[in-house]
C-alpha cells in the first residue's frame, strides 16, 4: 500500500505518505485540503473569475460558504450533511457528478472522508503554505540514536521515527569523498585526494576535505552550471536562424560570482538589475544577461510588437519560476487557475522587462544591442597603459607644434593652372593585392607581345568576354578633372562589336564602351553604361580615354578593380592609368597659401572629413579655431619641413592607435539590460494576445506576495530587491530546495519550478522553513548553506538500500539512506576527461566545439546561418569542461542531451534522469569515451605501478576511489589477458583501435598491451558505478 | 498493485529474462525495472504512475502508427489542391480589401504596395471517383486520390516558419512543449523494444539540404521525459547516433566486455541494491540488438525491384525523400509508432512555378506509392498517413508578377494537407475555401482540430492525455481542439 502510494502521481504524494497522518489527527487544511480542491475543482471553480461556472468559487471560505443560485451551500462549516460538495462529490448520476466524468479526474473516497472530516471540523481556512511567511521552527529534540552532525539531522531523524525507519551508517570514506568531490565540483577526486583523505584521522578530516572543495575554483564552474538551466543560457539565438550571439561573458560572471561567494541577495540583485544600481560596475551590468538570454528571432515577415511582448512574457515566467517558484506564465491569458494570480498582476510583472532598448529583431548578429565591452584585468591594465601612452605622445605632439613658429612667406602668391601627368596603374603586372579573374577564371589572362608592345590578348565568340583583376590593396585615388585611360588594339581581321572598360570602387556601375551597346548594362546610357561613340580605328594601338566624373566617380572615390570588356572580336588590352594633377612641388607644397588654392583644385588624396570641411569653407567664413585647426594640420602632415619634427611622434601615435583599435577588437562584449528612456507603456493582453490591449497596466509587484518595500524604486531593481526582502516567503524556501535538490536528488519540494497550490507539498515543511530562514540569517551565504547539507550526517549516509526500504521510500525521499543517482550529463565526459588527463582546466573564456558526430547541423540549419556548418575545434579546446561546450540550441550537443541536459530554450530548475539504450550507445562509441580510455590506460600502464594488480587497483580508484574486490579483480584480469591474446592476434586492429580522437598515443607503450589496457579502461568507465553519485 | 500494471511488469520480465545475455538471466529483476527503454509497450511508471490508461486511451484505435510525409516551408495549396479556376480573369489586379479584411500579413509584403492576384500557371484535371481536382503537378497523387481524404480547410493564426511550424508540432508557438510524436510515445510506447517509438527522418533536396530551418525541439520531449524524444535515423555516418563500434573492436571483443560490464554491474547490484543497476544492464543488452536491429532495417537490399521501382529512381540513394518513404514503411512494419519525414524547400516566395515543379517532382512518386505499399501490405488500415506543411501561401503574388512566374507569401488562413489510412475516410474532401483561397467558408479544420484527430485515430482522447507540469495538465492540443468527426471512417 505505501509503496503504490509513493509511486501514485504527485497529489497522493503530498497527502500520504511522508507524515502519515492518522486518519483521527485533524484535518490540514493547506496540505490535506486545498491541493485536492485546487487539482479538482479550480479549473472551474477557482481563482479565475472569467472561466467560474454556477458561480461558485472554491479559493476563498467567503464563496466557498455562500449560497448558491440553487439556494444550496457547497460548505456548511461543522455541518457536512448540509453542504452540498460533498453529495456532488459522492453522486454517480453523470449530471450531479463532481468532478464531471468528461474532466477525466476522480476523487476517491478517502480523500473524500477527509474533505468531510474537514467541514465537520468547521471548515477552517488558511493560506497555501508557500505564500505564508516562513516561522523559524525550533528543532526537534530527538534521542541520540544516530550521530547527528547539524540540525538537518534531527528534522530527518523526526520523520524517520514516524515511518519506523532507521538511518544508515555513515558511508565509507572513499565513498563519501568521491560523492562530496562530484556534488561540490562535478570532478572525480583524484587518487592523491583520496589518500590524503584516508590518511586523515583527525575528527574534521571531512570537513577539511569539503573546505577545499569549496575553496576550488571547480566548485563554481559547477554550481554556474546548475544555474545556467534555470538562467537558459546558450550560444545561439534559439529561432529561426539560430545564429551565434554572444553572452558568455555573462556564463563568467557566474562562475565568478559562485566562486567568490557572492551572497544570493546581491547575487539576484545583479542578475535582475545591476543595470540600475547607482554607478553599475562593469561587472554589475555584465551580471544583467540573465534576462538577454532568451529566446531571439530575427525571422523575415516578423512582426515587432508580437515579439516585445513574447520576449517581455519569457522574462516574467522565468524570473518567477526561479525566484519564487511561480508558474506565472498561466497568467499571461487569464487569471491564474489555481494560485491567487490574476492576469493583471501578470502584466504588471511584465511591465517591468517590457521597456528596454533591445529591437524585437536580434539582426541574426552575435551582439544585438544592447551590449556591452567586457574587458579582463590584463586588458583592461594594457588598455590603460596604451592610453597613457598615447596622451603622452600626442602632448609631445602638441609641444612640437607650439614651438614652431611658421611663416607664410608665399601667403600672397596666386597658383596658376595645374600641370598634368599620366600615372601608370596597370601594365603587364597587376596593382598590389589584386587578383586576376576573368570569363574563364584566372587563366584567361593570356599575355603576349603584339605590335611593339607586350599585352594580354581575348578573343571572344559572339558573346560578351573580359577579363578583370579586382582587390587592389593601394586602390587609385581620384581627383577633381582625372581621367581615365587604357591601350587597346582591335584586330581588324576580327573586329569586335564592343570594347568597354569597366571600374570598380566596391561597384562595377561605372562604365564606358565604344562600339555597339553589347556590353554589361547594355540599354542605360548613364554613368553605369556610358556611350563614347564609334569603335576605334582597328590595327593600331589606340588610347581609349573617359573622364572620371562622366562615370561617377567623384573625387576621392577609390579604384580597386578593372575589367577590359568586349563583345566577340580579338582584342589586345595594354597598359591603364590615370590622368592626373601633378603633385605640388616642395617649394610650393611649402606655402600654407599654395597647398590651400591647390587643394580646392584637386581635393585628393583624401583629408580627415574635419579638415576638408575647413578647407570647404571660404577663408573669411572660417572660425579662428577652425584656421587654427587647419594651420596644425598643415604643419604636421604636409609642410615639407616641419613635419620632420613630427614625424617620429606621430608615427608612435599611429602605432598606438592601431595597437588600441586591435586591442578593442580583442575584447570581449556581451548582452546587457538597458531600460528606454521613454517606458513602453503595458497593457493586459487579451488571450495573451498582443494585438488585443486592454486596459493600461503599471509595473507592481503581487502585494498579496509581500508588501512592496518601502524607499525602494518601482522598476526591476525594486522588484529585484522586493525578491529578497527577509519577509519575501518564496525567495529562499525555493533557493534551497533547489541547492537540496542538488545533493539530495529530489527537492524538499519535489516540484522545483512550482511552490503553487497544484505543486507538491514539502515532505518536511518544517526543515524547509528552518534551511530558508538559517539561509536569510546567514547574509544568504551559499557556500556555508551548502557546507551545511554536505556536512550532515543525513548527506553522509551510505547509499545501500534494503529491499524493505525499497519498498517503503523507493524516491528516498525520507533520506533513510544517502543520495544515489545517476550523474549529470556534464559530468559524466567531464569525469572521463579527468580520469583519463585530458581535462584542460581553463576557467571562462568563449565557448568551444569538441567532438561532434558529423552532419548534425546541416540537415536542419536555414541556408543563410552562421550555425549551419559544424566545425570542431583542435587541441586543448576538445577537452574543456563540458559547460563550455558551445551550445546551438536547435541542434544542441547530442552526447548532453541524450543524457537528459536540456534544451536551453526555456528555464529549467531540474533535470529529468532517464536510463536509456542510447545513453549506453553514447558510452559505447562516442570517440570522446574512446579516447579517454586509451588515454585513460596510458594513465593506469605509467602511473599506476607495475603489477597488473596494481594497475587495476589505481584504474578503480581513479574513477570510483575504491579499490576492486577480488572478484572484480579476477573478472578484469581474465577479460584483459583475453584482449591482449585478442589484439596479439590482431595488431593492425590494436593500432585502429588507439587512433580514436586526436590526441597523440604514447609510443613508448606496446600497441597491444595499450589496446588490452583501453579495453579494460573502456569497460570501467562504462560500469554503471562510473556514472552514479552513490 | 494494479493488474494492468502487474501484467506489464511480467511481459517485460519475460521480455527480459528471453533475451539476456549470459551470466545474469537468473538475475531477479526488481520490481521497478521498467525496460520499457524508448517507452516500450507502456508508459513508464515514473511518469504516469496508477493513472489509469483507460483514462486516455478512450477510443478502439483504428490506427496503431503514423507516418508524417512533412513539407517544410509551406507548399503552395492554390498550385497543387485547391483549384480557384474562377481567378484567371483576376490576374494581375489587386485582392480585394473585403477579401483580405484586414487580416495580418508579414512584414515581407505588408510593405508591398500592391496585392496583385496571381492565378496558378498549372493546370487541374479530374481524378479518381468523386473527380477531385488535382494539378497537373502531382500526376502519382493523382492516382491515390480514393484513398486519402483531401483537407482543405487547414488553419492556423501563426505567419512565420518557426512560430508556424513550431505550433503545428507541438501546440504552441513557443519552445517548450513535447511535439507530437514524443506525446504519441509517451501515451503508446514502442511496439518494437529494439527501436525508438518516434523515429525522424530528414530528405535531401538535389543531394544537399538548405531551405527554412528546423529545430529540435520540432521532435523533442520538451518537459516530457527525454526517452520520448526522436530519433533521427541518418542517411550518412551511424543510422542511429553512436550505433557502430570504435574501428578496431571486434564484435566478439564487444560481447565480450558487455559480458564482463553486465556481471561485475550486478555484482555492484548484489551489494547495494540499487534497482537502476539492473536497469541499466538492460539498457546495455538493448543497445547491443540495436547494433544489429538498425543495420537490418535501413538495409533495402532485400526489397523486390518492383517496390523499389514504384518509389521512382531517388529510392537507392539514402537520405532522399524517396529513401526515407521506403524507410518509413519499413519502420512502420517493425513497429515504430511515430515517424516523421522532413522535406524542406517549399518556402517560395519567388520563381515559385519553377520550384514547385522541382519539389513535387521529388514527392510525387513516393508518396503515392507510399500509400499503394501500404495498402498491398493490408498495412494502411492501422497506419496513418499525413501529408502536409505548417500553413499555406497567398493568392497575391509576392514580387514581380507574370504569366511565368509569380511568388507567394505566408498564408495561414487557409491550406490544405492530406490524410489516408487509419480510421480516416478514403475519397473524401473535406472542408471549402472562398474564390481566393483566402478565407475557410465550410468546415474550418484548425491544427490543433488536426492534431486531436490524428490522436483519436491512435485511439487516444487529446484531451486526456496529459502530463502534469509545473502544476498545470498540459496536452498537444493546448485547451483546443475538436476530433474532426466528418473525416473519420
Amino acid at each position: 500500500m505505501l509503496r503504490a502510494r509513493a509511486l501514485s502521481p504527485l497529489i497522493l504524494l503530498a497527502t500520504s505518505s511522508f507524515t502519515l497522518t492518522a486518519k483521527a489527527e485533524p484535518v490540514d487544511f493547506s496540505k490535506e485540503i486545498l491541493p485536492l480542491l485546487s487539482d479538482n475543482c479550480f479549473g472551474c471553480h477557482g481563482p479565475d473569475a472569467s472561466n467560474r461556472k454556477a458561480g461558485l468559487q472554491l479559493d476563498q471560505r467567503d464563496g466557498a460558504i455562500a449560497k448558491l443560485k440553487s439556494d444550496n451551500h457547497a460548505i456548511v462549516p461543522g455541518d457536512s450533511g448540509a453542504s452540498s460538495i460533498l453529495a456532488r462529490l459522492e453522486s454517480t448520476d453523470p449530471d450531479e457528478q463532481m468532478p464531471p466524468p468528461e474532466s477525466g479526474k476522480t476523487v476517491t473516497p478517502e480523500e473524500i472522508a477527509r474533505i468531510k472530516q474537514w467541514i465537520d471540523e468547521g471548515a477552517e481556512w488558511g493560506g497555501h503554505w508557500a505564500f505564508e511567511a516562513p516561522q523559524k521552527p525550533n528543532v526537534p529534540e530527538t534521542p541520540k540514536t544516530w550521530n547527528q552532525t547539524n540540525p538537518i539531522d534531527a528534522f530527518i531523524q523526526q520523520s524517520l521515527q514516524s515511518a519506523q525507519l532507521a538511518p544508515e551508517q555513515e558511508a565509507d570514506k572513499e565513498t563519501l569523498i568521491r560523492r562530496v568531490t562530484l556534488d561540490l565540483t562535478g570532478l572525480p577526486p583524484t587518487v592523491e585526494e583520496v589518500d590524503a583523505f584516508l590518511a586523515d584521522d583527525s575528527e574534521h578530516a571531512y570537513e577539511h576535505v569539503v573546505d577545499r572543495l569549496l575553496r576550488s575554483k571547480k566548485y563554481g564552474e559547477h554550481m554556474a552550471r546548475h544555474w545556467l538551466d534555470a538562467a537558459r543560457y546558450a550560444d545561439t539565438h534559439g529561432l529561426h536562424l539560430d545564429n551565434e550571439r554572444t553572452i558568455w561573458p555573462y556564463r563568467d560572471w557566474v562562475i565568478e560570482a559562485f566562486n567568490k561567494n557572492q551572497p544570493f541577495d546581491e547575487f539576484t540583485v545583479e542578475q535582475l538589475a545591476g543595470d540600475l544600481l547607482p554607478k553599475p560596475s562593469l561587472k554589475q551590468r555584465v551580471a544583467t544577461g540573465f534576462n538577454r538570454c532568451n529566446v531571439t528571432t530575427s525571422e523575415g515577415g516578423s512582426i515587432d510588437d508580437e515579439y516585445y511582448v513574447r520576449y517581455a512574457v519569457d522574462r516574467v515566467e522565468t524570473t518567477s519560476t526561479v525566484w519564487m517558484g511561480l508558474t506565472a506564465g498561466c497568467a499571461a491569458c487569464h487569471d491564474h487557475k489555481f494560485d491567487p494570480l490574476s492576469q493583471k498582476e501578470f502584466y504588471q510583472l511584465f511591465s517591468y522587462f517590457f521597456s528596454l532598448t533591445e529591437k524585437a529583431m536580434d539582426g541574426n548578429i552575435h551582439l544585438p544591442p544592447p551590449s556591452m565591452k567586457v574587458p579582463t584585468a590584463a586588458q583592461a591594465a594594457e588598455k590603460l597603459d596604451l592610453e597613457q601612452k598615447l596622451k603622452a605622445t600626442s602632448d609631445q605632439v602638441t609641444s612640437i607644434y607650439k614651438a614652431i613658429d611658421y611663416q607664410d612667406a608665399r601667403a600672397d602668391e596666386t597658383l596658376g593652372e595645374l600641370a598634368t601627368e599620366d600615372t601608370l596603374w596597370f601594365d603587364n603586372d597587376l596593382p598590389k593585392g589584386a587578383k586576376r579573374d576573368g570569363n574563364e577564371g584566372k587563366d584567361s589572362w593570356k599575355s603576349v607581345e603584339h605590335a611593339g608592345r607586350k599585352a594580354f590578348v581575348r578573343t571572344a565568340s559572339e558573346s560578351l568576354s573580359q577579363h578583370f583583376f579586382t582587390g587592389a590593396k593601394e586602390p587609385l585615388e581620384i581627383s577633381q578633372g582625372d581621367k581615365l585611360y587604357a591601350y587597346a588594339y582591335l584586330d581588324p581581321n576580327n573586329r569586335p562589336k564592343t570594347i568597354q572598360l569597366q571600374f570598380n570602387d566596391g561597384s562595377w556601375e561605372h562604365r564606358a564602351y565604344w562600339g555597339a551597346d553589347r556590353g554589361h548594362g547594355s540599354g542605360r546610357n548613364n554613368a553605369s553604361n556610358l556611350k563614347m561613340g564609334r569603335l576605334p580605328k582597328t590595327g593600331e594601338w589606340i588610347r581609349l580615354e573617359v573622364a572620371a566624373d562622366a562615370i561617377g566617380l567623384k573625387p576621392g572615390a577609390k579604384l580597386n578593380g578593372l575589367a577590359f570588356t568586349q563583345f566577340g572580336g580579338t582584342v589586345f588590352w595594354d597598359k591603364a592609368g590615370i590622368v592626373t594633377v601633378a603633385p605640388l612641388p616642395d617649394d610650393q607644397l611649402g606655402s600654407f597659401a599654395l597647398w590651400q588654392q591647390y587643394r580646392a583644385q584637386t581635393k585628393v588624396p583624401t583629408l580627415p572629413k574635419d579638415i576638408q570641411k575647413i578647407l570647404d569653407t571660404k577663408q573669411a567664413d572660417r572660425k579662428d579655431e577652425q584656421t587654427e585647426k587647419l594651420t596644425e594640420y598643415y604643419l604636421k602632415h604636409v609642410n615639407p619641413k616641419t613635419k620632420l619634427a613630427f614625424a617620429d611622434a606621430l608615427k608612435r601615435e599611429e602605432t598606438l592607435k592601431k595597437n588600441l583599435e586591435t586591442l578593442d577588437k580583442a575584447i570581449p562584449a556581451t548582452l546587457v539590460m538597458e531600460e528606454r528612456k521613454e517606458p513602453r507603456q503595458a497593457h493586459i493582453l487579451e488571450r495573451g494576445e498582443y494585438t488585443l490591449k486592454r486596459d493600461k497596466v503599471e509595473s507592481r509587484v503581487p502585494e498579496w506576495i509581500a508588501p512592496p518595500l518601502e524607499g525602494s524604486p518601482n522598476n526591476r531593481l525594486g522588484l529585484a530587491q522586493w525578491l529578497v526582502a527577509p519577509n519575501h516567503p518564496l525567495t529562499a524556501r525555493v533557493t534551497v530546495n533547489r541547492y537540496w535538490q542538488q545533493l539530495f536528488g529530489t527537492g524538499l519540494v519535489k516540484t522545483a519550478g512550482d511552490f503553487g497550490v497544484q505543486g507538491e507539498h514539502p515532505s518536511h515543511p518544517e526543515l524547509l522553513d528552518w534551511l530558508a530562514l538559517e539561509f536569510i540569517e546567514s547574509g544568504w551565504d551559499v557556500k556555508s548553506f551548502v557546507k551545511m547539507l554536505a556536512m550532515s550526517s543525513t548527506y553522509r549516509q551510505s547509499s545501500r538500500v534494503t529491499p524493505k526500504k525499497l519498498e517503503i521510500d523507493p524516491e528516498n525521499r525520507l533520506l533513510a539512506r544517502g543520495p544515489r543517482f545517476r550523474l549529470d550529463a556534464e559530468i559524466i565526459r567531464d569525469q572521463a576527461l579527468a580520469v583519463s588527463g585530458l581535462l584542460v582546466e581553463k576557467t571562462g573564456g568563449s565557448s568551444v566545439k569538441p567532438y561532434q558526430p558529423a552532419g548534425l547541423w546541416k540537415p536542419v540549419a536555414f541556408g543563410g546561418s552562421n550555425t549551419q556548418t559544424f566545425v570542431q575545434d583542435k587541441g586543448d579546446k576538445l577537452y574543456r569542461r563540458s559547460m563550455y561546450t558551445f551550445w546551438k540550441r536547435t541542434s544542441p550537443p547530442p552526447s548532453m542531451t541524450t543524457f537528459d541536459a536540456p534544451d536551453r530554450e526555456t528555464c529549467q530548475v531540474s533535470r529529468a534522469r532517464t536510463n536509456t539504450p542510447l545513453q549506453a550507445l553514447v558510452l559505447m562509441n562516442d570517440v570522446q569515451f574512446i579516447e579517454a580510455a586509451r588515454k585513460f590506460a596510458e594513465r593506469v600502464m605509467k602511473e599506476g605501478g607495475k603489477s597488473t594488480d596494481e594497475r587495476l587497483a589505481f584504474a578503480y580508484r581513479s574513477v570510483l576511489a575504491r579499490k576492486p574486490s577480488d572478484n572484480e579483480r579476477a573478472t578484469l584480469l581474465a577479460l584483459l589477458q583475453e584482449h591482449l591474446t585478442d589484439f596479439k592476434a590482431k595488431p593492425e586492429e590494436a593500432k585502429k583501435f588507439l587512433a580514436a580522437g586526436e590526441s597523440p598515443r604514447d609510443e613508448q607503450l606496446d600497441v597491444n598491451e595499450l589496446a588490452a589496457w583501453s579495453m579494460i579502461a573502456h569497460l570501467v568507465l562504462n560500469l554503471s558505478e562510473t556514472v552514479t553519485k552513490g | 498493485m494494479n493488474p494492468l500494471r502487474e501484467a506489464q511488469l511480467v511481459e517485460t520480465r519475460r521480455h527480459f529474462f528471453g533475451r539476456a545475455a549470459g551470466g545474469i538471466g537468473t538475475a531477479a529483476l526488481a520490481s521497478l525495472l521498467n525496460p520499457s527503454l524508448f517507452g516500450a509497450t507502456a508508459p513508464s511508471t515514473e511518469e504516469l504512475g496508477e493513472q489509469d490508461l483507460a483514462r486516455y486511451k478512450k477510443f478502439a484505435p483504428k490506427a496503431k502508427r503514423v507516418i508524417y510525409l512533412f513539407m517544410s516551408g509551406a507548399p503552395s495549396q492554390l498550385d497543387m489542391w485547391d483549384y480557384k479556376p474562377q481567378l484567371e480573369p483576376w490576374f494581375d489586379k489587386d485582392l480585394p480589401d473585403s477579401v483580405r479584411n484586414g487580416q495580418r500579413i508579414t512584414t515581407m509584403t505588408s510593405g508591398q504596395k500592391r496585392f496583385p492576384i496571381a492565378p496558378s500557371t498549372f493546370k487541374f484535371n479530374r481524378h479518381g471517383k468523386n473527380g477531385t481536382w488535382v494539378s497537373e503537378l502531382l500526376p502519382h497523387t493523382a492516382k491515390i486520390v480514393d484513398d486519402i481524404a483531401l483537407l482543405k480547410s487547414v488553419n492556423t493564426e501563426a505567419i512565420n516558419h518557426d512560430p508556424a511550424i513550431t505550433y503545428i508540432q507541438t501546440g504552441s508557438q513557443l519552445p517548450g512543449r513535447p511535439s507530437a510524436g514524443a506525446w504519441v510515445s509517451y501515451g503508446l510506447g514502442s511496439m518494437n523494444a529494439n527501436l525508438p517509438a518516434f523515429v525522424v527522418l530528414h530528405s535531401t533536396v538535389n543531394g544537399g539540404f538548405g531551405g527554412q530551418a528546423l529545430y529540435a525541439r520540432l521532435w523533442g520531449a520538451g518537459f516530457l521525459s527525454t526517452r520520448h524524444q526522436g530519433v533521427s535515423l541518418r542517411s550518412t555516418g551511424d543510422p542511429v547516433l553512436y550505433l557502430s563500434n570504435p574501428d578496431g573492436m571486434s564484435e566478439t571483443m564487444r560481447r565480450r566486455m558487455l559480458d564482463e560490464l553486465a556481471k561485475l554491474n550486478h555484482e555492484r547490484y548484489q551489494d547495494v541494491g540499487d534497482p537502476e543497476i539492473q536497469a541499466r544492464i538492460a539498457q546495455y543488452e538493448m543497445a547491443y540488438r540495436m547494433q544489429t536491429s538498425v543495420p537490418e532495417l535501413t538495409d533495402i537490399s532485400g526489397e523486390p525491384d518492383s517496390v523499389l521501382d514504384s518509389y521512382g529512381p531517388d529510392v537507392k540513394t539514402p537520405g532522399t525523400f524517396a529513401a526515407n518513404c521506403l524507410l518509413a514503411r519499413r519502420l512502420a512494419e517493425r513497429g515504430v509508432r511515430f515517424t516523421q519525414v522532413f522535406i524542406r524547400q517549399w518556402d517560395q516566395h519567388g520563381n515559385l512555378p519553377n520550384d514547385i515543379r522541382r519539389q513535387c517532382g521529388i514527392i510525387d512518386q513516393p508518396c503515392a506509392a507510399l500509400v499503394n505499399d501500404l495498402k498491398q501490405r493490408g498495412m494502411l488500415d492501422d497506419t496513418l498517413v499525413i501529408w502536409g506543411g505548417e500553413f499555406g501561401r497567398t493568392v497575391y503574388c509576392q514580387g514581380k508578377l507574370t504569366r511565368d512566374t509569380y511568388g507567394r507569401d505566408h498564408h495561414p488562413r487557409c491550406y490544405t494537407k492530406w490524410m489516408a489510412g487509419g480510421g480516416i475516410k478514403p475519397g473524401i474532401s473535406y472542408g471549402e475555401t472562398d474564390d481566393f483561397s483566402y478565407n475557410v467558408t465550410k468546415d474550418p479544420l484548425h491544427i490543433h482540430d488536426l492534431n486531436a484527430t490524428i490522436l483519436h485515430c491512435l485511439g487516444v482522447d487529446h484531451e486526456r492525455l496529459t502530463y502534469r507540469h509545473q502544476g498545470r495538465d498540459f496536452r498537444l492540443t493546448d485547451v483546443h481542439g475538436h476530433v474532426v468527426d466528418k473525416i473519420l471512417a
